[in-house]
């Protein structure tokens, strides 16, 4: 135990005086989250205010005046149209962004109380637009129903048969978890690969490129030891950047200004010490798992390129589980907790959610485990393979 | 065991020691490796004898050369006795332990310096000769004094602090003869120590090679350079394709010598058993 400190203590030595290391290890993930959410907030305010001041032309055939009558002034412009024309053309070249063309007999109808159609010429990649007109349109509607109750004599109660009043009986934390407890993993795990990769490809094949491997081999050591150095080496700068992903993502709801409410609300909610402790504890053999698959996919490689590619399959095999287990088709049962990597990503909305079973959980923790000493296992057998590693 | 058979059988292995002066004996040692087809774009994978049946000793106190051209099978030899490779069949035995089954006890006595240093350029050479230390298992206050012996005699302390990745060759050399003396190994293995390196940084490893002798230490050194063994060796083995093609004292290499000189000596017999 104690060389395999020593070499945990030399190789972390080294790699904390790398910059790289320090950027993708520390910085960067610790900077994800308060970017991210910096970000959303920015975007999102931006994204409000154009839509308050955009301006938009619509255009309009036979329009009753009242329609006009009932939109928020500064916001659209009317542009009167006549029949028929290439409404299409308008819309592309920018003229107009949409045209409504209301009925000739629009008032003979009307009075008649008959049901009127109007068309609407729009492009439906522009939701601005449409929402606004969307909304335009509900409000005439609303407008000319009621007149027309009125008319009639009768009561909006009476043609009402009835309500609905949504009584939530789930927590808001779990409500919040299983919404946002999804995208959590993507924050921790993508980080931790990151780490993984860089650490591992350094301790490996950055040895080999700096041709101290011999040097390495020569130590009077079982190569499983200096495997097992470089394994949990690998295995805790994947580790960190998870840990510092989430103080990252604590420490902007604390301090970043503007934060929605409801954001602020989601988060503070879902992360307690309990739900960190149970994810924490379920990335420790995931670290480990990573670390061991990654060395012993590189072992064999020269150079850094090499090593980067033959790593790549890895991230896909683990965003599409976490993709899917986004998803509210995948539930967490004793099948889907056998599935790895999916299981994580289910296992964390559900420790998020506050709703974890535990037995379910200690299965998971179980198969983890069981993974990391099964990656741990082939990359010392792909280790000791003296031409893969000398080569 | 008996206590009488377990005193004879001592003083039987004292008896072997008294009488067997050799410190690295080589029997039949033989590595082959498999090249699979996708590396070589044949259809069929190949085997390649990288050493084949190779036997010689070394004493201590004598330096002996292990010399042929490139890719004759010196490194992988060295590599062997050093316990980085494993032989495909053969024995190498370093002070009477073979180096298969007693791997670790083999490497705590070899040093192992080759032309490339291989030092962790990240660290400095303090933090190099304390991690050395550690691993093998020296004692924290006989790590410093050792340090403190080789740093005075070799010159390290001035740059001690600074990285390796920042000192020059002749700097990192020093270090890296530092770091193969450390443990004060009873056998150094030089491995190509002075390919790449310039004039004076090749000559600090001569010297060190002679002192390793006076100090009766076991020296094996591989080169292809016929100008270094004759300052050296004393006893000389060529290797060829894998093969030993000579193998004895370096006297009588000389004695028996056609050319006209060493290296044209050297030429003419890789040529001659290459036919």
């Amino acid at each position: 135990m104690n060389i395999i400190f020593t070499i945990v203590k030399k190789e972390l030595t080294e790699l904390f005086r790398e910059r790289k290391t320090i950027i993708n290890s520390f910085l960067l993930p610790t900077l994800i989250a308060p970017i991210l959410i910096i970000v959303m907030i920015k975007v999102g305010q931006f994204m409000e205010q154009k839509q308050q001041e955009q301006q938009i032309s619509i255009g309009l055939v036979n329009a009753p005046k009242d329609f006009i009558s009932i939109t928020e002034k500064g916001t659209n412009t009317f542009i009167p149209l006549k029949e028929p024309q290439d409404f299409s053309i308008l819309i592309e070249e920018g003229t107009i962004q949409a045209a409504v063309v209301f009925p000739k007999q629009w008032n003979e109808h009307l009075a008649n109380l008959k049901i009127n159609e109007i068309s609407i010429h729009r492009n439906s990649a522009n939701y601005l637009v449409n929402n606004r007109l969307e909304e335009l349109i509900q409000k005439y509607e609303q407008k000319l129903s009621n007149e027309r109750l009125k008319q009639l004599g009768i009561s909006l109660e009476k043609i009402t048969p009835f309500t609905t009043h949504y009584i939530e009986t789930g927590e808001q934390r779990e409500i919040f978890g299983k919404q946002f407890g999804g995208f959590i993993p993507y924050i921790f795990i993508l980080s931790m690969w990151g780490g993984c990769l860089l650490a591992a490809v350094d301790l490996v094949t950055g040895e080999k490129e700096r041709k101290t491997i011999e040097t390495t081999l020569l130590l009077p050591i079982s190569k499983f030891k200096i495997l097992m150095g470089k394994t949990i080496v690998a295995a805790l700068l994947g580790f960190f950047p998870a840990v510092l992903s989430l103080l990252g993502l604590l420490l902007s709801i604390q301090f970043i200004p503007d934060i929605p409410i409801f954001l602020k609300d989601a988060i503070g909610s879902i992360l307690n010490f309990k739900s960190i402790s149970l994810t924490f504890l379920l990335l420790i053999p995931f670290s480990i798992f990573l670390a061991g698959s990654i060395i012993s996919l590189i072992t064999s490689a020269t150079s850094f390129k090499e090593a980067q590619s033959k790593a790549a399959p890895i991230i896909m095999l683990i965003i599409i589980p976490l993709a899917l287990a986004m998803t509210p088709d995948f539930i967490l049962t004793w099948s889907t907790a056998l599935i790895p990597i999916l299981n994580i990503g289910l296992s964390i909305k559900e420790i998020m959610a506050g709703t974890i079973h535990m037995g379910m959980y200690s299965v998971i923790l179980i198969s983890l485990i069981s993974l990391a000493a099964a990656a741990i296992y082939l990359s010392h057998k792909k280790f000791s393979d003296e031409k893969a590693i000398l080569m | 065991m008996f206590p009488l058979e377990m005193t004879l059988e001592i003083s039987h292995q004292l008896l072997l020691l008294l009488e067997n002066n050799t410190m690295i004996e080589i029997e039949n040692l033989t590595k082959t490796f498999r090249i699979p087809k996708k590396k070589r774009g044949a259809k069929e994978s190949s085997v390649i004898n990288a050493v084949n049946k190779v036997s010689f000793h070394c004493e201590p106190g004598r330096i002996f050369s292990l010399l042929g051209p490139n890719g004759a099978g010196k490194t992988t030899t060295l590599r062997m006795i050093a316990g980085i490779v494993k032989p495909t069949s053969g024995k190498a035995t370093v002070s009477n332990l073979d180096v298969s089954t007693n791997h670790f006890e083999v490497q705590k006595k070899i040093g192992y310096l080759t032309g490339s240093t291989g030092l962790y350029e990240r660290l400095n050479s303090i933090e190099t000769m304390q991690f050395f230390g550690k691993i093998y298992d020296i004692q924290s206050n006989q790590i410093e004094q050792r340090m403190d012996y080789l740093f005075d005699t070799l010159g390290i302390h001035e740059f001690k602090k600074k990285l390796i990745g920042q000192l020059s060759t002749g700097m990192k050399q020093k270090v890296s003869i530092a770091r193969t003396l450390l443990h004060d190994p009873d056998v150094l293995i030089f491995d190509e120590p002075t390919s790449g390196l310039d004039v004076i940084t090749a000559a600090s490893i001569i010297d060190l090679i002679r002192s390793a002798k006076e100090n009766n230490k076991t020296v094996i050194f591989s080169s292809h350079t016929m100008s270094e063994v004759d300052l050296l060796c004393d006893d000389l083995a060529i290797i060829n394709k894998g093969k030993i093609i000579y193998n004895g004292a370096y006297t009588d290499f000389k004695q028996e010598m056609k050319a006209d000189s060493l290296t044209q000596e050297f030429i003419n017999r890789v040529k001659e058993a290459s036919l």
